[in-house]
């Protein structure tokens, strides 16, 4: 058994999964196949409901 | 996002592809080709100051083409990490032309021309996909035109019209405009060229070229092989300057849009395409529309939909407020056909399915609200790690354990599902975290016992 975990995506999903795992202890491998993470969610000027910025 | 770049925990390899995955839930091993940046990740600042001196102009994929970047770039200005790549389909120096000007401007010598891509080995006990979606592609739609007519535009390309670190500086500028300003710009530096060529007759002659070219056509000046030369490039200087004026003209008129209009369920709820709800869209036409609004007061918005579905806390009190203080007026109609009119302004032909008519409208620009579809590289992902899809192309569960994907150990969240928001693609991911602790300790107490 092995206590590392892969997530794969940067996006919101991937990050809170990862940020989650990460605070239990577990050691994360967090793959993206873009340059930098953020995935939609960066490229949004707000966010509904309640209009904070995305990033 | 800064958080996950900084966890001690957290190992993040970004511009990385999945290339193999063998084993079984507690053990999987899977292997990720780390792709040659060209730049050193230890070494970069995040400066910038390379793509400012790059000299090649490539379309700039997160401003959705809006924008342009350089083939040294980084993904975003606050992305992380912030570490620069070279986009090796563009770069002058990789495709065998001189250059290099990025490295002799690097005061970190980050930049490294003959980085390889690097294969990685990585042992885990389980996985989680979570890699979202695409925007539906609303050309396949020939109705909407969105190809032909400029100023229509996907929601996605309005977000980043809309961001102060966007391509406009967050003014709804209007495609067919700067399109024209792009133009207009080429023309100048043309036109700059040819003067340059003119003032070295004019200067040798001590005549301007325009009653030089009238004196020269009267035939004042014969024959002469000189005066012949100066008044062909007088001749393509005009060729370039007249239309550059006619555009300077029509630049001047150029306003920012404000009568907007937004459709809703492009390729949603549509048995050509997808018969799901997108869930959000309906959401982010009346944001954009607010935001829109708080940019520009006398900004007007026309939503034209079905229904609107305003499903979450506090969803339908965000789109009554909207339509109240933020000028929006909802039409319960579905849009037939998109036209454009004089002056590159859409024109809107729909169905009123209250007063059961058909009537038309003129915007601005209209805003595409496009399904969330499946992602690019979702086919790939599940042949390397052995799970499926569901009819619709997201990864497929079941309804009694929605974050388990077919293959034991591998776990989904987020839009990769299916359509969702970000509260909700939250909420997922903090389950799917919770099924990974619980499956691995388990494990762990399996092996105890
Ligand atoms: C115009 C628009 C406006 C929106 N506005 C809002 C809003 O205001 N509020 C709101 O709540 N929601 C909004 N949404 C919805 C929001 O975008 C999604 O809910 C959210 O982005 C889903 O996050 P995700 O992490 O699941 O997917 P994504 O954001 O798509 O992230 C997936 C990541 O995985 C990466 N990836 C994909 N495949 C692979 C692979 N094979 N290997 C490695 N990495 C991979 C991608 O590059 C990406 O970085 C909006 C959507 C649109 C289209
Ligand atoms: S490669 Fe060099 S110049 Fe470019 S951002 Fe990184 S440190 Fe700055
Ligand atoms: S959220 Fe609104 S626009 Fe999107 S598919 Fe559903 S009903 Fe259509």
């Amino acid at each position: 058994m092995n206590k590392e975990i892969l997530v794969i995506g940067g996006g919101i999903a991937g990050i809170q999964s990862s940020l989650d795992l990460g605070e239990m202890g577990f050691k994360v491998h967090m793959v993206e196949r873009l340059p930098s993470i953020g995935g939609k969610m960066a490229q949004l000027d707000k966010t509904f409901p309640t209009n904070d910025c995305a990033i | 996002m800064l958080d996950v770049g900084r966890h001690p925990n957290i190992e993040l390899m970004a511009y990385t592809h999945v290339e193999r995955g063998e084993g079984q839930s507690g053990d999987f091993t899977v292997t990720v080709r780390r792709k040659a940046r060209y730049v050193e990740e230890d070494r970069c600042t995040g400066c910038g100051a390379c793509a400012e001196k790059c000299p090649t102009v490539v379309s700039d994929a997160f401003n959705e083409g809006l924008g342009t970047r350089r083939a040294i770039y980084s993904w975003f200005a606050q992305g992380i990490p912030s570490t620069h790549t070279i986009d090796p389909d563009h770069c002058r120096q990789l495709n065998g032309k001189k250059c290099g000007v990025c490295k002799k401007t690097c005061q970190a010598d980050a930049i490294n021309f003959d980085q390889e891509d690097r294969v990685v080995e990585l042992h885990v006990g389980a996985i989680i996909a979570a890699t979202g979606y695409e925007v539906f592609d609303p050309s396949i739609i020939p109705e909407y035109q969105y190809k032909e007519i400029a100023n229509v535009v996907t929601a996605l390309e309005f977000e980043r019209l809309l961001s102060a670190s966007g391509p406009t500086g967050g003014h709804l500028d209007r495609p067919s405009d700067l399109a024209i300003e792009a133009d207009i710009e080429a023309l100048e530096k043309k036109a700059k060229r040819s003067q340059r060529a003119l003032d070295k007759f004019e200067e040798k002659y001590d005549e301007a070229s325009p009653e030089f070219y009238e004196k020269y056509q009267n035939g004042e000046y014969g024959h002469d092989e000189d005066r012949k030369k100066w008044a062909s490039k007088y001749g393509a200087h005009m060729a370039i300057a007249e239309p550059l004026e006619a555009l300077r003209r029509r630049a001047e008129g150029f306003a920012v849009a404000k009568r907007l209009a937004f459709i809703q369920c492009v390729g949603s709820r549509d048995f050509r395409f997808y018969p799901f709800c997108s869930s959000y869209c309906c959401m982010h036409s009346i944001k954009e529309a607010i935001i829109a609004h708080e940019h520009e007061p006398e900004t007007t918005s026309t939503i034209f939909g079905m229904d609107i579905r305003a499903v979450g806390k506090g969803f339908e009190e965000y789109k009554v407020r909207g339509g109240n203080k933020s000028a929006i007026t909802y039409v319960r109609g579905r849009v037939a056909e998109i036209t454009e009119a004089p002056d590159h302004n859409p024109v809107i032909w729909y169905e009123d399915t209250c007063e059961r008519r058909v009537k038309s409208q003129e915007f601005d620009m209209v805003v595409l609200a496009t399904a969330c579809a499946p992602g690019k590289g979702i086919k790939e992902l599940t042949q390397v790690l052995g799970i499926k899809i569901n009819e619709f192309g997201f990864l497929k569960t079941n309804p009694s354990q929605p974050l388990d994907t077919t293959r034991p150990g591998i776990f989904t969240c987020g839009c990769a599902y299916g359509p969702m928001d970000i509260p909700e693609s939250v909420a997922q991911a903090s389950g799917a975290a919770a099924r990974v602790a619980q499956i691995l300790s388990e494990f762990e107490m399996r092996k105890a016992s």
